[in-house]
């Protein structure tokens, strides 16, 4: 009965509905949005860490973490064995590493210096995708260097220069040899780009006098999902190495996720405050508009807790017949810009990519923020008619109806 | 360093036979090589820094022994005397009395600066040879510090462990002395000049006694060498260059 | 003669132009408020990264910063601090010795970087001694260090501990030294955490043996959003060959991180906008409903519609206007609690924020004009949206809207 009045009244005031439907609809666009743009930035980056400079987990000697000593290594073939176990490896790398001194004629700079192998490395983190000048490492010529683009251009590095790389063996000897740069790369992460070089891993190994041992190896899993099951299982069969995903190893990415949930929480509560206040506002007018009906309501005997009942329910039917709208909206806009992507460029520039992130930004809503968006604006547009339902309580029969 | 060590220690006479006839390239720096090149040597030379605000003297001594041991001693100024330097192949060891500590320099000191000269620790350590790590071609005569020199091109061989993109040496047509040398990039671009003058008699070869090095985008800044003494081939044990004698050497 | 008909009609029903006035309100406090909170976070970002080591400004000499080695001194004379001290805006003033230097025990030796500082100047400009995790902080006779944690663990050294110093000194004497360890320090910068070590600026002297001599003097200035003033400023006022540095030259990387910040949180206030202009429309559009009976009968009665626009025009511009004014009046006080208690961020986040040596705060940015420049953008938005009531006007049929 309450619900059939209702019903009607909404009908009746068509254009007042419509306002408040597309409040609604507005506002979980807005939320579902905005929330899309900073989870879209945390995946991205996630993205990017896994697939470009950690992968999901990360193979060391526990000694190496503390000082990157080239006297922590461990013996590739046993860890092949195991790691060829894993039920979900898409590929894995093994390196070398070792801390050294990159010179020219003009000056020199501290870098970390990996032996790969070429195509492992490349299945691994996709490093031939991100050649920019001259090409990738080759099995055939020997002495070969791949440098960041951040590092070339501070140290005016072309490819086809020549530098010299020092840096100390197992054995704790200077070791000092000349490389040739075959290829510059540029990744999504300046900072990498300017610390990071690489060599061919036979020749790294060799001149650290470690054939067959790595330092470190990268495992790329077919999911994300698969990481704890995988560390696990490694774990298990090597129990004297350190297994590591890539949370620990790259805690700064974890803190930018960790941070976008905070801020996406603050943008929230923000929105949803002026929402609700376009709420309340909306209805506020509405009540007043209906003064004269809800007195002839209430003269003709309807009590006050239904009129109350009444309004509130008027805008419970109308968010609810907003929300659809709303979602659909959202699904809508943010999946098409989830393939197009926002390019910030125009305002950022390539500045994104000093931390690591993307001039364009893909958005991206998880099913549950979307629930949790649209729990919320359902809640907050309740709270907001509870005053205008009140208004309306206070209205004096008599006095509304004269009006 | 390993230049400086290479040009003044020793230079040979040697050779007459070959002297007549037209000679490579290769001959040419193998020669003057041979010449810097005792089988030992110990020197007494003052090391001189120079700088647009302010001027510094070193005075040091130096041991060597074939290519791969080198031994420095300061014993001017007052404060840092007794501080040795010890090099075996490519290890720099250093020891500072009041400390008496002996610390290995780690890879990323190896670029900075020795002692506050215009020589890096590197170039203490550098085993590149003018006559194995370059391919040597005569561009032809030249005259430098009043002598009639050979003027010759050195590149660098691919794998070598070198920083230049070329090196030009003039070297002296009748002493085959090293008169100058100049060290440039990757691009061509001169990066230093190292010039050799006031020769006279030492250890019984006649030397170049003053090396001026100056980088080349520091036109307003050089260091000095100048030589006291120069004895060769006197038998030095191998036990002399050892982390434990540096610490002994100063007393 | 309109404008008194407007007014007596905002009068004539106060609740309708109370709501309609608090929907322009509303708009200009969250817009400030979002905007200050922005803001607010990018100054502490940048607050406390400035905090870590470089400080706002340093005065050093020309050179200096692309070389980094004590040929650039700076002689650090009475005349000189009382130069830069007594400038407008400076707050404090903190100078330093810098070198980089081999720190060593013996068996293991790293590359550090020195910084000899007055320990209660350095203290008050960039908050060093709250970075002590253990042991405690400098005196200026001590001839003891700090070392951060990362360089303690990488030497296997703790408080108590003899740290070797070697580096070059001036005049490129060597300066050589040992050390007691008295405090370990914790960087939020894993940089500095791998290589600071720390003494005082009488130990530093005397150990690179340049009495009276430092590299930086760094400065806090007294209002951060004007460093870039107070720079141009004191380089004016100081002898040619020094110069002054902000921390925008000395860390790009943090202008780029603000940058790509600045155009998310463009994006939000674009959004924040359209809700915004959309509240203040949906009431606009119920008024209207609400007096549909009263314009129908004043259209009858003969007023011409241009004549009634023009009231209800002037009605919006002074809903709009006393709105404005109103979000400033009640601004103020919001966004001056927001800066005086700043949002806690709890849970993970917050555990990532300390990680990083920040406290997990998001403080409101007290200046004042962002409370006016959303003033205006609402302002400018509730102008635009006032034309619409008089449009509808123009559009209306009086006899269906009496009927109605």
């Amino acid at each position: 009965m309450l619900l059939l009045i209702a019903w009607r009244n909404l009908w009746r005031h068509r254009a007042r509905s419509l306002a408040i439907i597309f409040s609604v609809v507005l506002g979980i666009w807005a939320g579902a949005f905005l929330v899309a743009l900073y989870y879209g930035m945390g995946r991205d980056r996630m993205r990017i860490a896994i697939r470009e400079e950690v992968s999901h987990v990360q193979v060391h000697h526990p000694g190496f973490a503390d000082d990157q000593d080239a006297a922590f290594h461990f013996s590739v073939d046993s860890l092949a064995v195991a790691v060829k176990e894993m039920p979900d490896l898409r590929a894995y790398s093994c390196r070398c590493v070792a801390q050294a001194m990159l010179a020219n004629a003009s000056g020199s700079n501290g870098v970390v210096l990996y032996g790969v192998d070429p195509e492992a490395e490349n299945a691994t983190r996709g490093l031939r995708e991100m050649v920019v000048q001259g090409g990738y490492l080759t099995n055939e010529k020997s002495h070969q260097l791949m440098v960041g683009l951040k590092l070339a251009r501070k140290m005016k590095l072309n490819a086809g220069a020549k530098v010299v790389l020092t840096f100390l063996d197992a054995q704790q000897n200077i070791v000092s040899a000349a490389f040739r740069i075959t290829g510059i790369f540029e990744s999504s992460n300046a900072m990498l780009d300017e610390r990071n070089v690489y060599v061919r891993y036979d020749e790294l190994s060799t001149l650290m006098g470690i054939e067959g041992r790595a330092h470190e190896v990268a495992l790329l899993l077919t999911t994300d999902a698969a990481v704890p099951a995988t560390v696990e299982a490694l774990q298990q069969k090597l129990p004297q190495l350190l297994i590591e995903d890539w949370k620990a190893i790259s805690p700064e990415t974890a803190y930018i996720i960790s941070a976008v949930g905070g801020s996406s929480r603050i943008i929230l509560i923000i929105i949803f405050l002026a929402l609700g206040f376009g709420i309340v506002n909306t209805m506020l007018m509405a009540v007043l508009e209906r003064t004269r009906e809800i007195g002839m309501l209430m003269a003709v005997g309807m009590g006050k807790g239904r009129v109350f009942a009444m309004v509130l329910l008027e805008t419970l039917l109308l968010t609810l017949a907003g929300t659809p709208i709303g979602v659909g909206l959202s699904l809508i806009s943010v999946s098409s810009l989830s393939k197009t992507g926002i390019d910030l460029s125009q305002v950022a520039g390539n500045m994104m990519k000093g931390f690591g992130l993307e001039a364009v930004l893909y958005p991206w809503l998880p099913v549950q923020q979307l629930g949790e968006i649209i729990v919320i604006v359902i809640i907050t547009a309740l709270i907001a008619a509870i005053f205008p339902a009140w208004k309306a309580l206070t209205l004096k029969p008599a006095e509304a109806i004269r009006r | 360093m390993r230049r400086f060590l290479s040009i003044l220690i020793g230079i040979v006479s040697g050779c007459w036979v070959f002297a007549q006839t037209p000679e490579t390239a290769f001959a040419i720096i193998k020669k003057a090589d041979e010449r810097a090149r005792g089988k030992t040597s110990m020197a007494e030379m003052t090391i001189t820094t120079v700088r647009p605000k302010w001027t510094r003297e070193m005075d040091v001594k130096v041991w060597t022994k074939g290519n791969d041991l080198a031994l420095i001693l300061v014993r001017a100024p007052a404060k840092d005397k007794g501080t040795t330097f010890l090099k075996r192949k490519k290890e720099v060891w250093n020891w500072v009395p009041s400390l008496e500590r002996t610390i290995k320099l780690p890879p990323s000191m190896m670029s900075q600066s020795w002692m506050g000269t215009d020589f890096t620790n590197d170039d203490l350590v550098k085993e590149s040879s003018m006559v194995e790590d370059y391919t040597q071609t005569l561009l032809g005569s030249d005259v430098q510090s009043g002598l009639p020199c050979h003027k010759l091109e050195l590149v660098p061989k691919p794998d070598a462990a070198v920083v230049w993109g070329k090196v030009l040496v003039w070297i002296d047509k009748k002493d085959y002395m090293e008169m100058r040398v100049e060290f440039y990039d990757e691009d061509g671009y001169l990066s230093q000049t190292m010039v050799g003058s006031e020769q006279k008699l030492l250890g019984g070869k006649l030397l170049p006694s003053r090396m001026e090095m100056t980088p080349a985008d520091k036109p307003d800044q050089h260091t000095v060498i100048t030589y006291q003494s120069l004895v060769f081939d006197k038998p030095i044990d191998d036990a002399f260059f050892t982390t434990e004698n540096m610490t002994q050497v100063g007393n | 003669m309109f404008v008194m008909l407007a007014w007596r009609n905002l009068w004539r029903n106060r609740s309708r132009t109370l709501i309609t006035m608090a929907s322009v309100w509303c708009a200009v406090l969250l817009s400030a408020l979002t905007q200050s909170l922005q803001r607010g976070a990018f100054e502490l970002m940048v607050a406390n990264v400035v905090s870590f080591y470089t400080g706002y400004l340093q005065v050093q000499q020309s050179g200096y910063w692309d070389e980094q080695t004590l040929e650039y001194t700076l002689p650090y004379t009475d005349t000189l601090r009382a130069t830069i001290l007594q400038y407008p805006g400076v707050a404090a003033l903190a100078p330093r010795i810098q070198v980089f230097a081999l720190a060593s025990t013996g068996e293991k030796t790293k590359g550090c970087l020195v910084a000899g500082v007055e320990p209660e100047a350095e203290d008050r400009v960039t908050r060093l001694r709250r970075k002590i995790t253990a042991g405690q902080y400098l005196t200026d006779s001590m001839p003891a260090v700090l070392a951060a944690d990362g360089l303690a663990r990488r030497l296997h050294i703790g408080v108590g501990d003899t740290l070797v110093l070697l580096g070059q000194g001036y005049y490129g004497a060597m300066a050589a030294g040992k050390f007691p360890v008295c405090g370990i320090l914790h960087f939020g910068s894993p940089d500095l955490s791998q290589r600071a070590v720390f003494m005082s600026l009488s130990t530093a002297q005397q150990w690179l043996d340049a009495p009276g001599q430092t590299t930086t003097l760094v400065l806090s200035p007294e209002n951060p959003a004007s460093t870039d003033k107070l720079a141009a400023g004191l380089k004016a006022s100081l002898p040619p060959d020094m110069t002054v540095k902000t921390w925008m030259e000395m860390m790009p990387d943090l202008i780029e991180h603000i940058k790509t910040d600045t155009a998310s949180s463009a994006i939000f206030l674009g959004v924040l906008y359209v809700l915004i202009t959309f509240g203040i429309f949906a009431t606009l559009l119920m008024m209207l409903l609400e007096r549909r009976r009263e314009f129908g009968m004043l259209l009858a009665l003969g007023m011409k519609k241009g004549q009634l626009a023009r009231v209800v025009l002037y009605e919006s511009v002074l809903i709009t206007f006393s709105g404005c004014l109103l979000g400033i009046l009640t601004g103020i006080p919001v966004i001056w609690w927001f800066a005086r208690y700043p949002i806690r961020i709890g849970g993970d986040s917050a555990e990532a924020f300390r990680k990083f040596g920040f406290e997990p705060v998001i403080p409101a940015s007290t200046d004042p004009g962002i409370l006016l420049n959303q003033a205006l953008a609402v302002l400018f938005i509730g102008l635009v949206l006032s034309w619409y009531p008089a449009y509808k006007i123009f559009t209306m049929n009086p006899v269906e809207a009496m009927r109605g």
